[in-house]
């Protein structure tokens, strides 16, 4: 461990120094490699030679969920078509090289987080800071920034939240101390330590001091409202200067030091606590600047190996529709995960790569455990990792799939800074169609306004109406092979070839409706209405 | 068969022979026969009666934020505690309740006021849990909230409105059908002042009924594959949403068939439009109508926000209260006023009362409840529950008992696990003496 001063000093040149880390690229691990490693490490702790596997996905499928999962949208049918004919062997791993390469890759996981971030406001006026972090981050993200740096810039973000999206964590928290101290730890190292907050937890190992201890990194930070001549706005910042008037109970201004509550007297000052980080016990001095505070707790935090698990367990259940914990945000030593060898493999890696998520995002796709067929969800005795799982659609994921399929612009400018999240048509569809991503996936289920929304909306009767100016229109026009407008529908809907019966479904279908207009207007309400397009398989 | 019974299966839950009817009715309707081929409901209404078990039902009537005690039913105006809030009388002699709350004291008669209850949660999301499901968050364990509980047991399987309905913007850690399956969920209505979103089909019957058998069918494939469950849980859903747009019972949801005055009574904003709504969707076969009102984390300014906060909830539950009570309905209808949790006897330097779960309230009125008694009591200050503790557990299995559910009743989680609707509490016996 550092010295205090020196590591007060590091905290200083902070982002000079995490220049130096490029310089690790050299020695980056293979993807390819990596993917077999731990493909190797989780055979070796979770199968046996009767393990059932399922086996591995078509191209089909292969190509529908690497789009999902690292662009967020569906690919079209020419690019289903040319990944068909594609007979190159290393065609996969290229596709998802090109994917990552894309702009949309960024703002793909940017919104992402947003949603993890946003699921947990204390008030709905923190999404005014949306717009920003989503900018700011897709930015970060197709630059390449890594993970380590990203999460400190939003641990120690000060500044208007409209303008720097680092300052989300923080807005969504409205500054209180012991609120952001909960979302530091659960975001980032996947620790609930808040439990601890009123009571020591009877099956945690943690205490109620050590979340305060660690709620005594951020006492000094606050969120105020700041008014322009045209605009309304808030700022987080932090401070070290202080009136004479110590902070009262539930006064949410900055104070200089942090106090945990007397339980049995809520009214008390409470005891004075010196910052200490958990995992390592390491300390800053009572006294110490909120930007030293703020800063030394990015550096250990980042420095920790449950922030590399975290992120990486967190990544795979996303992409594998299960973690190695479950759920994502409540793992941590007392945990037990389904295949340590192989997380511990993975995080370590990623942690070598100089935390690159493309490069996490290219070795998961690259793995046989995430390119197998997807089946049900398993039950508890069954071996998990044996198969992929159907995965229900982020509303961002959903709402780009079904403007993709009917061919619709999506009219919104995508300018910085505004509340335009806020009031966008996209935040409307995940009023409805949202969830929050560190959810466990099994317990996220469909609703009946969502189905309602998909059957009887206005937005998606009239793209499924033919009219001059659309899809359904257009195709009906061009194309008088009643099978290829079956084709067509099913590659534009699902990514895939339509199955002889399912030709033989809709040609039947066209012959009883006896309207060959009404038929596939049908056909196409039916197939954005399907179970099947509003997953990813 | 159809690949709703493995989901199904997984849960155990065969105590309760309504729900293997039911759900063998929605596989039906799922493959085809909502579509017209025949009239399923008008088949069980028959044994409506006899399914709905006594005709009993739920209004919760939740405060999101924690209910300050001092200024609703537990005033303190003789201690500092109490702050700026007055008692006033009620119609019940020796009975006081704040004066914020002018129109609960003329129907005291009827409210049970519980003025002990105790927890150990401070926090909003798990306390939100806690008084939504009787049970703390536990990994690994989708317990189902208190309305999905009541819709299983005792809802209406003929009727085809959804039996468990949420009135208010989604609420964080509400719950919903957990291990016991969308069916299950409730209906999240936004404001009860719009009608419920995109339920007008967007074709003629004829063709709408036409589109659903065509997306039954499609799903074929992946129904049979790896979306087995999910497809299955969509079945569902699609036929039970498209069962209830496409019947009259909609007429429920449309407050302008009240009487101008009636809905006058009741008063203004969406919390009084929620209760009206409330007792509406009771009438038409829902068993457990929850209706949100937001904003009571009074950190600062606890006198000025309660007293606006009370303005809208005042009247329309008292009235919601007598409405129900002249048409016959509140004996057979349990309304229950709670938050996740009360507010600190000190006054905090913002005129603010802080998060305080040692000692707040609940109110119960119908459904069989004595009303016109206070049951519990603080200290002096406020502080100490100082007479008959209730627990949530209490209040809980009191909320079962009260609707004829029996608490001790198991399901078994997917894990194999036994899981009573409550575990442990007792009764509060004096609410029906």
């Amino acid at each position: 461990m550092r010295s205090k001063l020196a590591s007060r000093m590091l905290c200083a040149t902070f982002l000079a120094l995490s220049l130096v880390v490029p310089t690790a690229l050299a020695a980056l691990p293979s993807p390819a490699k990596t993917a077999q490693r731990v493909d190797a490490a989780i055979a070796e702790e979770l199968f046996g030679e009767e393990t059932p596997l399922a086996p591995r996905s078509d191209d089909e499928t292969y190509l529908r969920r690497v789009w999902l999962d690292l662009v967020g949208d569906i690919p079209t049918p020419e690019d289903v078509t040319a990944f068909l004919l594609d007979s190159s062997t290393d065609k996969r791993e290229r596709a998802v090289q090109q994917l990552l390469a894309s702009p949309y890759y960024g703002q793909n996981w940017a919104r992402y987080w947003r949603d993890v971030i946003f699921s947990r406001t204390i008030e709905d006026r923190a999404y005014i800071a949306a717009n920003a972090m989503e900018t700011d981050l897709t930015g970060w993200l197709n630059e390449g920034v890594g993970w380590d740096q990203i999460a400190a810039r939003f641990i120690t973000s000060r500044g208007d939240v409209q303008e720097r999206g680092s300052t989300a964590i923080l807005m969504a928290q409205d500054g209180r101390t012991e609120e952001t101290t909960a979302e530091v730890s659960r975001i980032f190292l996947g620790i609930q330590i808040q439990c601890a907050q009123c009571h020591d937890h009877p099956y945690d190992r943690w205490k109620r001091e050590q979340f305060h201890e660690l709620a005594a990194f951020f006492p000094r930070v606050g969120v105020r409202p700041v008014r322009g001549l045209t605009k309304r706005s808030f700022e987080v910042f932090g401070t070290d200067r202080f009136g004479r008037n110590a902070k009262k109970d539930n006064d949410r201004r900055p104070q200089a030091e942090h106090f945990m509550p007397d339980l049995n007297d809520p009214t008390a000052a409470g005891t004075q606590i010196q910052p200490k980080f958990f995992l390592t016990s390491a300390t800053l001095p009572i006294g110490a600047s909120d930007a030293d505070r703020r800063g030394q707790l990015a550096e250990w935090l980042t420095d920790n190996e449950w922030f590399a698990i975290a992120l990486v367990n967190r990544i795979w259940s996303e992409l594998l529709g299960e973690g190695f914990y479950e759920p994502v945000d409540d793992i941590g030593p007392d945990r037990q995960a389904s295949a340590p060898a192989a997380v511990q493999l993975l995080a370590a890696e990623f942690s070598n790569s100089g935390y690159d998520l493309r490069w996490l995002l290219e070795t998961i796709c690259l793995t046989e455990a995430y390119g197998r067929e997807s089946r049900p969800r398993r039950d508890s005795e069954q071996t998990p990792f044996t198969a992929n799982v159907p995965q229900r659609l982020r509303s961002d994921q959903l709402m780009n799939a079904i403007l993709s399929a009917l061919e619709v612009d999506e009219s919104q400018p995508a300018n910085r800074g505004g509340r335009q999240f806020a009031n966008s048509p996209r935040k409307q569809f995940a009023d409805v169609f949202g969830y929050d991503p560190s959810v466990a996936r099994e317990s996220v289920t469909l609703s009946i306004p969502q189905v309602l929304a998909l059957m009887n909306s206005a937005q998606v009767n009239r793209a499924v109406t033919a009219g001059r100016s659309n899809m359904l229109g257009r195709l009906l026009t061009a194309e008088a092979d009643d099978e290829q407008v079956i084709l067509e529908l099913y590659l534009c809907a699902l990514s895939r070839q339509p199955s002889e019966e399912e030709i033989a479904q809709l040609l039947a279908y066209r012959d009883e409706v006896d309207d060959r207009q009404q038929a596939f207007e049908d056909a196409l309400w039916a197939l954005i209405n399907s179970t099947e397009f509003q997953h990813r398989r | 068969m159809n690949p709703n019974i493995q989901r199904r299966t997984e849960i155990a839950l065969r105590g309760n022979r309504v729900v293997g009817r039911r759900d063998f009715l929605r596989q039906m309707s799922a493959l085809g026969l909502t579509a017209g081929a025949c009239n399923w409901t008008d088949v069980l209404s028959a044994s409506a009666d006899e399914l709905r078990s006594r005709g009993m039902a739920c209004i919760v009537l939740w405060m999101q934020g924690g209910p300050s005690q001092f200024e609703t039913f537990s005033p303190k105006p003789n201690h500092n505690n109490g702050g700026e809030t007055k008692a006033i009388s009620t119609s019940v002699p020796g009975i006081q309740i704040a004066e914020n709350l002018p129109y609960c004291a003329r129907v005291m008669e009827d409210l049970a006021i519980i003025r002990s209850l105790t927890s150990k949660e401070g926090n909003h999301q798990r306390a939100t849990y806690l008084l939504h499901h009787g049970y703390l968050p536990l990994g690994g364990v989708k317990f189902p909230t208190l309305g999905s509980h009541v819709a299983q047991h005792i809802g209406d399987a003929a009727n085809q409105l959804p039996s468990c309905v949420r009135i208010g913007e989604r609420l964080a850690n509400s719950g919903d059908g957990g291990f016991l399956g969308v069916d299950y969920d409730p209906f999240v209505l936004r404001s009860a002042n719009s009608p419920p979103e995109n339920t007008e089909p967007a074709t003629g019957r004829e063709r709408y009924l036409r589109r659903l058998r065509l997306l039954d069918s499609i799903q074929a494939k992946f129904a049979a594959g790896s979306g087995a469950q999910v497809v299955a849980d969509q079945r569902k859903l699609v036929a039970n949403a498209a069962e209830m747009i496409l019947s009259p019972s909609m007429a429920a949801f449309d407050l302008e068939q009240e009487p101008a005055a009636l809905r006058a009574e009741y008063g203004k904003g969406d919390f009084a439009a929620g209760c009206m709504m409330a007792r509406r969707l009771i009438e038409h076969g829902v068993t457990f109508v929850e209706v949100v009102s937001r904003g009571w984390d009074t950190h600062q300014d606890v006198f000025t926000r309660t007293r606006e906060l009370t303005a809208q909830v005042d009247q329309p539950m008292a009235m919601l209260i007598s409405d129900l009570k002249q048409r016959g309905m509140l004996d057979k209808t349990l309304v229950v006023w709670m938050g996740e949790f009360g507010r600190t006897p000190r006054i905090n330097p913002r005129s603010g009362r802080d998060h305080y779960p040692k000692a707040f309230n609940a109110v119960l009125a119908g459904g069989g409840v004595s009303g016109g008694q206070v049951i519990g009591e603080t200290d002096d200050a406020g502080a100490l529950v100082s007479e008959r503790p209730v627990s949530v557990n209490d209040l809980f299995r009191t909320i079962y008992h009260t609707l004829g559910i029996d608490a001790d009743h198991e399901n078994i989680s997917r894990v194999g696990r036994p899981i009573k609707l409550v575990d442990g509490g007792e009764v509060i016996q004096e609410l029906f003496s």
